[in-house]
């Protein structure tokens, strides 16, 4: 920026106390992020601070006792393992899918690669609960679907599978997760100059020697921060486990967190804060790895100019290796979303679905019932209101990260991923625990807890999106408005707004769709007058009618299926996670 | 022996033609220069060469290799040639001496025998010392270095350089120019050269294939693709020149009423006359054409002037003139002065000098 030109904005920080209007861009700045860092000081730190100071205070100051005593269950201790064990695994698999898979659809003539990409990044988008149902209907034991399918085919005596067990939650933990390391590694290869991989084959390397020894050793910081992406998700999700582990008897740290919530008594909130600070302690362990890795930046190299990509010719194994991107896809993405559609329309579950067993019953259940449509609103009220404050917010951090230099602007950005990072019942039990009365606050019941929790958990990835957004536009845009005479509401109306408008609306719903079909934290902050369609859903699935249930999912996913159309419309499919 | 012949190459991206019939049989040795504004399918042609691309029809051989035709493919990888990236394409993650060992390593030449030749190239190239280094910790142009050193590494018989040079500031890309060539002579390879600096293109090689929309104007030595230009786009885009419209008769061509000069060619009817600007001398006492100094601009070494003259319609052409940087103050900006030429060209009036996107 150039020094001796008057500009309030960018200079206000070192600007004179002469007049008022020098003044005051200063005040705005510190009062925006004094702002949002007390918001996320309240929401954010505060909560799991205390949660800390439950677990380890006690009446004779700094003890262990309460940690000691939550490991002498045996139960405990194998929800640890069991989290431990099926995050692990489904971050390794999830990896060894995602990494060849990137490569096939970004890097090589694979047929529809386009179709294929747009397919993966869709299915992150997908509430992981689905996946849990759609699996729980195939793979049951006594009457899964594809079970009995695979039985009649290869003449087996036995069902093949069991979905209630640690192998199938790996399972659907890994086709459910596996979608975050892909995009990750996909965005980073999409990142990499081409010639770097055209040196190797010009050198004498074969397309494969030239993934082990130039692709992948680049790429490896993004694959090693997109494995802990999955092993964290993996860790903290409730959805699949408490739909898949309850009836396989199959606990993990946070079905043990909500069930010792659901005790109710004093000592339950304790056992589950001391569970709960486990699991953020190992979230933030990650949390700070990850972002550790992320900033090595040594890998950056002098970009040339924008040569496409050279496609890998994959030959002779072009239609083979198609044909099995295809099965993938049919296996993890079409099969479970078809089931979960078509288990809305059974009339009968124990029976195979035919003519004379298909009902609308179920879907007009969901058009009239009063509860339902309760619930579906409550939710979007809650994940409009969380969106809509969350860009707003999204939008002063990018402008205040990419425009100024501001003093204390990388706090809100340190506080929003730290946050984002935290398991989502850590941050419900946190929020619980301090903001039912105890401190003077009480919002408990209300739909602005939901909110408010729905924003700490989603807000990183609209801020992201605008942030990135907002890093590509060059400040000389908004500096020749300026030198026009534009003021800074102008320049912002006129130049920035427009330029980043479309990832200011993916923001938007990037924090929308995940808040609006929460579980986790829902389960944990609703009230008689402030059910969710997540939690909803839930209850229909575990209690009453596997098909209703059926009936919402597929409502979501054709929700998810619109969204993800617009998103890719409005990104070209380049949104942040 | 390692010519390269290009035989009827085509290279279409649907209805877009990027090279169109291409032919031409680069020498054992040889420095051949591809020469031409963004967009002539000049890095298309470098890329057929290496493999990266496919041409759409015709033949491409190294040697008497087939390298690219109807029933061949070579990859990349087969080909036994080096190139040098216009990003550099150092990989990031290997020091300088594995960079540079890379495709030694992959034709499994023993350690001993590849630490040598690492050596080796890595004082060739002004690198010695530096081979533990890991490449950001490298300026741009030890980059372009190490880049270079390992297309060199396995010895090829064939070089390709995609724009080398532009992502280095002035100085340095002067005297890597005479460090390439140095390194050609030396390794005595065929190099297939790329870029869109007409100097570069001047300094370094044998010839220089001049391309426009993927067809090829002109291939010729430097001096002759500056003294003989084949037509009016090579002559503007090769080195400084300005088109003033006349009239061609035998023996002489008229500018405009009573502005003649000898002419001894053949052309006939509306030409245009393509002057470089070092052809033309300013005086005062009478020349071919009259005209107003508009401009004078000193550059040290050269007094950069352009003088406004008439045409037979009595249009405003401008007319550029590089005089000794001495002769600076001579002149005065608004003076009436003369125009002599000493050279000059001449082409069909209707010949496009359009230089696309460039």
């Amino acid at each position: 920026m150039p020094h001796g030109i008057f500009h309030p904005l960018s200079h206000g920080f070192h600007a004179k106390p002469e007049s008022a209007a020098r003044i005051w861009p200063f005040d705005l700045k510190t009062l925006l992020i004094a702002g949002i860092v007390a918001f996320l000081l309240l929401f954010t730190v505060f909560p799991m601070l205390y949660l800390i100071y439950r677990t380890f205070i006690g009446e004779q100051g700094f003890t262990w006792e309460a940690f000691t005593r939550i490991y002498t269950y045996p139960l405990n201790w194998e929800a640890l393992s069991n989290t431990l064990i099926t995050a692990s695994l489904a971050m390794i698999f999830g990896v060894l899918i995602a990494f060849p898979l990137a490569w096939l659809v970004g890097r090589t003539n694979l047929y529809g690669r386009t179709f294929f990409r747009t397919l993966f990044v869709m299915t992150y988008m997908v509430p992981p609960y689905v996946g849990a149902m759609a699996w729980l209907r195939l793979l049951n034991p006594r009457v899964g679907t594809l079970n009995l399918w695979l039985m009649d085919v290869l003449g087996l005596a036995q069902p093949p599978f069991n979905i209630y067990s640690i192998g199938g939650l790996v399972w659907v933990l890994t086709t459910f997760y596996y979608p975050y390391a892909f995009i990750t590694i996909s965005r980073a290869m999409e990142n990499m100059d081409p010639s770097l991989e055209e040196a190797a084959r010009i050198s004498g390397a074969s397309p494969l020697k030239t993934v082990m020894t130039v692709t992948l050793p680049i790429m490896l910081p993004s694959i090693v921060a997109a494995a802990l992406l999955v092993f964290i998700s993996a860790a903290s999700c409730y959805g699949i486990p408490s739909i898949i582990g309850a009836p396989g008897q199959i606990d993990t740290v946070t079905t043990r967190i909500i069930d010792y919530v659901y005790v109710g008594s004093a000592e339950g909130l304790s056992d589950a804060t001391s569970l709960a600070v486990s699991l953020m302690f190992l979230a933030n362990l990650v949390l700070f790895a990850s972002t550790f890795l992320g900033n090595t930046n040594q890998y950056t190299t002098v970009s040339g100019k924008s040569t496409r990509p050279n496609m890998v010719d994959l030959g002779r194994m072009r239609l083979p290796l198609t044909l099995l991107v295809i099965i993938f896809a049919l296996v993890v993405v079409v099969l479970p979303f078809v089931t979960v559609a078509l288990t809305s329309v059974t009339q009968n579950l124990g029976k195979p679905l035919g003519l004379d067993n298909v009902t609308g019953r179920f879907w007009k259940i969901l058009v009239t019932r009063q509860g339902i449509a309760d619930t579906a609103s409550n939710s979007l009220i809650a994940a409009s209101v969380a969106a809509t404050a969350g860009m707003i917010v999204a939008c002063a951090m990018a402008w205040l990260l990419t425009r100024t230099q501001a003093r204390g602007r990388r706090i809100p950005d340190l506080l929003i991923t730290l946050g984002s990072g935290t398991p989502s019942v850590v941050i419900a039990l946190g929020l619980i625990m301090t903001m039912s009365g105890r401190f003077g606050i009480n919002i408990y019941n209300t739909l602005t807890i939901m909110i408010i929790a729905y924003m700490v958990k989603y807000q990183l990835m609209g801020m992201r999106t605008v942030v990135s957004a907002m890093s590509q536009i060059h400040p000389s845009l908004e500096e020749a408005a300026e030198i026009s005479g534009a003021s800074w509401i102008r320049r912002f109306w006129d130049v920035t707004l427009p330029l980043i408008a479309p990832s200011v609306v993916a923001g938007w719903f990037l924090i929308f769709m995940p808040s609006f079909y929460e579980l986790t934290m829902s389960t944990l902050l609703y009230s008689a007058n402030t059910k969710t369609i997540g939690y909803e859903l839930y209850t229909y699935q575990t209690y009453h009618s596997q098909q209703t249930a059926s009936a919402i999912a597929t409502g979501i996913l054709l929700l998810v299926i619109v969204v993800n159309a617009l998103l890719h419309k409005l990104t070209k499919g380049r949104f942040s996670i | 022996m390692s010519s390269i012949t290009l035989t009827n190459v085509w290279k279409s991206y649907g209805e877009v033609h990027v090279v169109q019939d291409f032919s031409c049989q680069f020498h054992d040795q040889e420095f051949v220069t591809l020469l031409g504004p963004s967009g002539c399918g000049k890095t298309t042609l470098l890329r057929l060469i290496a493999g990266f691309e496919k041409p759409s029809s015709g033949m491409i051989a190294i040697g008497k290799r087939t390298v690219s035709g109807p029933e061949d493919f070579l990859a990349p990888e087969e080909r036994g040639i080096g190139m040098v990236f216009q990003s550099y394409a150092v990989w990031p993650h290997m020091n300088v001496a594995d960079n540079v060992g890379y495709p030694l390593k992959i034709r499994h030449v023993p350690a001993r025998e590849r630490k040598e030749r690492v050596q080796e190239i890595l004082a060739a190239m002004g690198l010695a010392g530096l081979g533990k280094r890991m490449p950001h910790e490298l300026s741009g142009g030890q980059q372009q270095r190490v880049s270079l050193g390992r297309a060199l590494a396995s010895s090829p018989q064939v070089l390709l350089l995609d724009e080398p040079l532009s992502n280095l500031d002035a100085k340095l890309r002067e005297s890597m120019r005479f460090e390439i060539k140095e390194m050609q002579k030396r390794f005595g390879i065929t190099v297939v050269y790329v870029t869109h600096d007409q100097t570069e293109a001047m300094a370094m090689s044998d010839r220089v294939i001049v391309l426009k929309d993927g067809c090829i104007q002109q291939v010729d030595s430097p001096s002759r693709l500056y003294l003989e230009p084949a037509n009016a786009f090579v002559a503007d885009f090769v080195g400084k020149v300005t088109f003033l419209p006349a009239w061609a008769e035998k023996g002489q061509i008229a500018f405009s009423e009573g502005h003649n000069l000898a002419y001894t060619g053949t052309k006939q009817g509306r030409v245009r006359v393509a002057i470089r600007p070092e052809n033309i001398r300013l005086r005062t006492d009478g020349g071919i054409l009259p005209g107003i100094l508009a401009h004078t601009q000193y550059l040290g070494d050269v007094n950069d002037c352009r003088v406004a003259v008439k045409d037979a319609t009595g249009n405003d052409i401008q007319v550029r003139v590089l005089l000794p940087g001495k002769t600076f103050g001579h002149f005065h900006q608004g003076a009436s002065v003369w125009l002599d030429f000493e050279d000059f060209l001449v082409f069909d009036a209707n010949e496009s000098t359009d230089l696309g996107k460039a």
